[in-house]
């Protein structure tokens, strides 16, 4: 069974206004446990209004959201047990600090769990270290971190509540090559290491290609595709056309092929692109 | 929608009184203000109703929005009317009790208190019906500019009215966002007493405040990049222009004021 | 002919609140020149001192030690300040909190109404600067029905109506989404090619700087680099090191060329690559034919 499961989901805004307006269209998604699922599409595709649906924060004008084959919209179920099942960072999360110390701030969500000290202290001890923030910097105030330390401060305080299922809405926002990459790694690692469902939004294909086992294309408030990032890329034209910028590696290949040069696989990663093109070069190379 | 906020009453269409000077509704709509306390009963109801009536059919405005801005203050003249009804005295006696009685002076007092009230708030619905917030700060920062001989703060106070319109849609916007991170994270905001509910607002007001004094740090900043230095020898894009239908509107309100302070002090009715 | 702009031996470090604490220096010793109609990227990690050298350009911030002058102006004097900001624009990061009006044309309007400049005039040039950056039909919605693209433009054309010799933007698409960016990074282009605005270009993004014609590399408050960008894009280990980006097309001929490929290594672009690499496949005898025969 499917950890969760978005049934003819629908969201529409300010419903009999102007401004109605359907960020997400009768979406049907299933969303196995322990995959890490990029989603990508453009402002306005209806990314953030259905990670805000899948945790409860929205409630759905149509459809049903799932959680363990559960309605968790039901009369009887507990949105707020939800959340902390289906943890969601939100864009720019820095901009929710607001303890005394960055150890208080991460044990915000635990602490509205209602767990115990000991309990607490374990899980902001662990997900400080996963985010690599140094134990000293856990009693200092979260405004005086820099900008990389204070997203990943803000990342750790939802991954403490250890959802099954963590979202992260563009995690990598503003910052910069390095920053990107810190985070992008750290949450590779969390995700092998405790086997929770990761669903990662971005506006890069080249950035999250690398990461993900599963994307999630949308557009116009529908799905366009969700496979295995080679199948996706594969479509490569049909992405272009609702405006997603491909990796220019894929581009690179998809240019080779109208040459005649062709490659069995999908290619959306230098090394592994280089290693493709070595082998064909090298092999096809008269010894000598 | 939440965002529109800043629009305020502003009612966006076209009419002759949304083009007229901001300044002169100003004017005008003190005057009738004055008017309505300082007439007599019946010329001032007479004379404010048809103010009114004149000024709503040429601003367009549907006379039910002129209805709905008084729904709000219902219970202000439930208690005002209550007030002189019972507590009154003179004329007649209907009814007495106790230290309640009703009699015929605050039957009437009371009915004229309501239809004032009632008279004050539409005059001054039509002003920001018709006026947008901004040009509305415009206006009063031109009016009040004499005071700045006076060393009054005029341009810096209207600047800062401009920012806080400017700003309102994008804090609420902000405090949505914090509202529903902190819930994501198990902030429980929607139960428990007073004091708990007041506790759970602290992660939403600390980061508000902090992204709003850095907000205000980035935008004065940029004012600075971008030659601000107050408001001497500032001048606009858009200036105020009075225009032949300004002075008729307002000989017209003049007019109205003169009958009704004549009547107060030659006809006594 | 001087240089538009000129900084001379800067340093830089900001005041601390501890009185005992070595104060961190954060630009050592910078010399760079800027010359009219330049279009150039200022590229560096968080905290490489990029966007103090920004705030320094128009006189935010004053050197240490060190002079910068802005046509001919000393950016230490005081009484030159508003003139100087006439002569070189800022563009900040966070659209939002750079727009002070209420309506588009006013805010395009604000510097030109701090300059005292005639309601006429300003009317002209405000709408010259809103057709420029295609924000026309915008002119009379409020800040917060835009897109941060939309925004960030307004608050360019605020800036390209006081007819600046330079603008300087710094990190301008960092909030942005790629369909924001693309509009603003073609905007600016537009003003330099078009218009002859210089344009300082304060980023992370490789993308953005290999449009530039120059790139400056800022790394711990020196130039470490200031070249052509495929001339710096070319040393791709040495920017990795510096916490830098490289496109990936120069990074895949860069491993390449590593196993013995005759590539060229300032290749920035997917259309040149896949030329170089073709080449390379016909150049071992693998075409199509040969190819499709070998299987």
């Amino acid at each position: 069974m499917p950890i969760l499961e978005a049934n003819n989901l629908t969201y529409t805004y300010s419903i009999g206004s102007p401004f109605q307006k359907t960020a997400v269209d009768h979406i049907n998604l299933q969303i196995e446990q322990g995959e890490f699922i990029g989603i990508i599409g453009h402002t306005g595709s209806g990314k953030s209004t259905l990670m805000q649906m899948m945790n409860g924060l929205l409630k759905p004008t149509e459809g049903t959201v799932l959680l363990d084959g559960k309605d968790i919209w039901a009369k009887k179920a507990d949105r707020r047990a939800v959340r902390f099942q289906v943890g969601l960072v939100f864009q720019y999360p820095e901009y929710q600090l607001f303890e005394e110390t960055v150890y208080k701030d991460i044990a915000f969500g635990p602490k509205n769990m209602g767990l115990d000290e000991k309990e607490i202290d374990r899980r902001v001890r662990e997900t400080a270290e996963a985010v690599g923030l140094d134990e000293k910097l856990l009693e200092q105030s979260p405004y005086a971190l820099s900008g990389g330390q204070k997203r990943r401060a803000a990342i750790a305080g939802v991954m403490a509540m250890e959802p099954r299922v963590l979202i992260l809405d563009e995690p990598t926002a503003g910052l910069d090559p390095l920053g990107r990459t810190t985070v992008l790694t750290q949450l590779r690692e969390y995700h092998k290491k405790t086997g929770c469902t990761v669903m990662l939004v971005s506006h890069s294909m080249e950035d999250v290609a690398k990461y993900v086992s599963k994307l999630l294309v949308l557009s116009h408030a529908k799905v366009v595709c969700y496979d295995t990032p080679e199948r996706v890329f594969a479509r490569g034209a049909e992405l272009e056309q609702i405006g997603l910028a491909l990796p220019q590696i894929t581009k690179v290949f998809h240019g080779l092929k109208e040459r005649g040069i062709t490659f069995p696989e999908e290619v959306y990663t230098v090394r592994f692109g280089a290693e493709l093109l070595r082998a064909k070069l090298e092999g096809s190379t008269p010894p000598c | 929608m939440l965002k529109d906020i800043t629009l305020g009453q502003y009612f966006p269409i076209k009419s002759v009184v949304h083009r007229m000077d901001a300044r002169f509704k100003i004017i005008i709509t003190m005057l009738f203000l004055v008017m309505l306390f300082w007439g007599q009963r019946l010329t001032t109801l007479g004379a404010g109703l048809f103010f009114v009536i004149v000024a709503t059919a040429c601003s367009r405005i549907p006379p039910k929005m002129i209805v709905k801005s008084i729904k709000p203050i219902v219970p202000v003249l439930i208690i005002t009317g209550l007030f002189n009804l019972f507590l009154l005295d003179g004329g007649k006696i209907y009814w007495k009790w106790h230290f309640l009685k009703l009699t015929e002076e605050g039957v009437h007092t009371s009915a004229f208190m309501i239809a004032r009230i009632c008279l004050l708030i539409a005059g001054t619905s039509l002003l920001t019906y018709t006026t947008s917030p901004i040009v509305l700060t415009d206006a009063i920062e031109s009016l009040l500019s004499p005071l700045k001989k006076l060393k009054m703060p005029v341009h810096e106070l209207a600047m800062m009215m401009t920012i806080a319109l400017r700003f309102i849609p994008t804090l609420i916007e902000e405090t949505d966002k914090i509202m529903s991170a902190q819930k994501a994270r198990g902030a429980d905001l929607e139960s428990g007493g007073l004091i708990q509910r007041t506790k759970a607002l602290t992660p939403i007001l600390i980061p508000l405040f902090v992204s709003a004094f850095r907000r205000a740090e980035e935008l004065a900043l940029a004012m600075e990049c971008r030659c601000y230095h107050g408001g001497e020898g500032r001048t606009r894009l858009r200036v105020l222009k009075s225009g032949l239908r300004d002075y008729l509107a307002l000989a017209f309100t003049l007019l109205l004021f003169a009958t009704v302070i004549l009547c107060r002090i030659y006809v006594r009715f | 002919m001087e240089s538009l702009i000129k900084i001379d031996h800067v340093r830089f470090s900001y005041q601390t609140d501890e009185e005992n604490a070595e104060p961190a220096e954060v630009l050592k010793d910078i010399s760079l020149e800027f010359e009219h109609g330049e279009l150039v990227a200022v590229l560096g990690h968080n905290g490489s001192g990029k966007s103090t050298l920004a705030k320094l350009i128009n006189g935010i911030l004053r050197p240490t030690s060190g002079v910068v002058t802005v046509a001919g102006m000393d950016t230490s004097d005081e009484e030159k300040l508003l003139e100087i900001r006439q002569h070189v624009g800022m563009v900040f990061q966070n659209p939002d909190n750079q727009i002070v009006a209420t309506v588009v044309e006013e805010d395009v309007a604000f510097g030109l109404e701090n300059l005292g400049m005639p309601s006429d005039e300003m009317r002209i040039r405000v709408d010259q600067a809103l057709h420029a950056v295609g924000m026309y039909e915008y002119r009379n919605h409020a800040p917060h029905q835009l897109s941060g693209g939309q925004k960030q433009r307004v608050a360019i054309a605020g800036i390209i109506a006081m007819r600046p010799d330079c603008i300087v933007l710094d990190e301008p698409t960092a909030m942005l989404d790629p369909q924001g960016r693309i509009e603003v990074m073609r905007t600016v282009k537009m003003l330099n090619r078009d218009y002859g605005i210089t344009v300082i270009l304060i980023t992370h993004e490789m993308d953005e700087a290999a449009q530039c014609d120059r790139v400056i590399v800022i790394d711990h408050g020196t130039v470490h680099m200031d070249a052509p960008p495929n001339k710096v894009f070319s040393h791709v280990d040495e920017m990795r090191a510096l916490g830098l980006d490289v496109p990936q097309v120069t990074e895949l001929c860069s491993i390449l060329r590593g196993a013995g490929y005759d590539l060229d290594p300032e290749i920035l672009d997917v259309s040149t690559c896949v030329e170089a690499i073709a080449e390379l496949f016909s150049q071992k005898g693998i075409t199509q034919n040969a190819d499709s025969g070998s299987k």
